[in-house]
């Protein structure tokens, strides 16, 4: 199997093995401006979404060893940071009470050994599984896991049913599920379950 | 009841902590997890870019300056090695203030919030916990060994989800004892005679 390499991950990487600041500049002029649209929708003021921007980027610099290509897309990766680190900020005045919670992003899974698929076939397959959706059940996941809504809040925007939403969102999401569960991931999720255990 | 937790999002530090270790713990919830991420991934390449201030990079490039980069490494120490990964970086070179109740302890992970709270449960073999209702709603998740009540045994891996008017009475498993994250919002308050001076020291 031809092995797909995303720029941005080899871009972390080369972060991560060489500090390379090209490769994080690349990242930072892709990624701060869609962060920066992510977060002022999500209720972030300028500076404020500025200043989260600044942070996720310098977890993204001294924390590019975590990133592993076969867990997620870069995209996933830096989103998941920057939404973690908006919790943190918005919530408690300014004082990152959760120091180190970004390291906690994406729990290390071991990876198989001969698998050489890279994460972002996954996130292929799952991005033209959205791109497949209709409209009304897309904007429940946009809605949900994006501008980070909760059932309730999605059924008072939308008139939906709350049961309704649930339904929705729990019947898309598992339909995704069994998308990464044809590749393999669960069965490397299960293996490192086991190894943690054994550890 | 998982499903709910980890599809609604995490509004605070607690929350988070809280869902991430419900993650780690149950393989099925970190797939469903990552799908749901990986969600979140493709709607920020989606999104229509906002320009940055000019000088943004040059202060990304200020607070980077001279940072180390920093190595995967999780705790030797015995009690935390058997705590999920993010509890184990978020405790790090932290010291846990215990507060005992004979073979129960009790520690608060984060700073004292009005609405919420995180505290790991430390409940020794066999241990029986008074009587207690919730104010609020508790969600406690077992991460190392398990416990029982009135209603039923509950094993690594679990979450329960109590309300205010429920009673109940659990006891440690008699070999393994039992850890577990409870995540309430406002505080837990002990019923019955013993119970009550519980809340006064818990409170």
């Amino acid at each position: 199997m031809v092995k797909v390499q995303n720029p941005f991950a080899v871009a972390l990487v080369n972060i991560a093995d060489s500090q390379d600041i090209a490769s994080f500049k690349k990242i930072f002029d892709y990624f701060s401006p869609r962060l920066k649209s992510f977060l002022m929708k999500s209720g972030a003021e300028e500076g404020i979404a500025e200043e989260i921007i600044q942070e996720t980027m310098t977890i993204i610099w001294t924390k590019a060893d975590y990133y592993d290509p076969k867990v997620a897309s870069p995209s996933t990766w830096i989103y998941t940071i920057a939404r973690n680190k908006k919790i943190d900020i918005l919530r408690k005045t300014r004082k990152a009470i959760l120091e180190n919670i970004e390291t906690a992003v994406l729990p290390p899974v071991e990876s198989k050994a001969d698998e050489n698929i890279e994460h972002d076939q996954k996130f292929d397959l799952i991005a033209q599984y959205l791109d497949d959706l209709p409209e009304d059940q897309l904007s429940l996941l946009k809605m949900n896991f994006f501008e980070e809504k909760s059932h309730g809040e999605i059924a008072d925007l939308t008139n939906i049913p709350l049961g309704t939403v649930k339904s929705r969102i729990r019947l898309a999401l598992e339909k995704i599920r069994g998308k990464l569960e044809q590749d393999g991931t669960m069965a490397n999720l299960n293996r490192s379950n086991e190894s943690n255990m054994i550890n | 009841m998982t499903f709910e937790i980890l599809t609604n999002p995490a509004t605070s530090p607690a929350s988070l902590l809280f869902q991430q270790c419900l993650v780690e713990i149950v393989p099925e919830n970190r797939l469903t997890n990552i799908a749901k991420d990986e969600i979140g991934g493709y709607f920020l390449e989606c999104i229509k870019p906002t320009p940055v201030t000019k000088d943004l990079w040059m202060k990304v490039l200020n607070s980077t300056n001279g940072k180390e980069k920093i190595k995967k490494n999780t705790s030797h120490d015995p009690f935390l090695s058997q705590l999920p990964i993010a509890l184990q970086v978020h405790l790090k070179n932290k010291e846990i203030n215990w507060k005992s109740f004979k073979d129960v302890k009790i520690a608060s992970i984060l700073p004292k919030d009005k609405n919420e709270k995180l505290e790991l449960i430390h409940v020794m073999p066999g241990a029986k916990i008074p009587q207690h209702t919730h104010e609020g709603h508790e969600s406690f998740l077992v991460l190392h060994g398990s416990y029982s009540d009135e209603y039923g045994n509950y094993k690594e891996g679990t979450v329960q989800v109590r309300s205010d008017d429920h009673h109940h009475t659990p006891v440690g498993h008699p070999q393994t004892g039992c850890i577990g994250l409870a995540y309430t919002h406002g505080k837990i308050k002990f019923s019955g005679a013993f119970g009550k001076l519980l809340n006064l020291i818990a409170n």
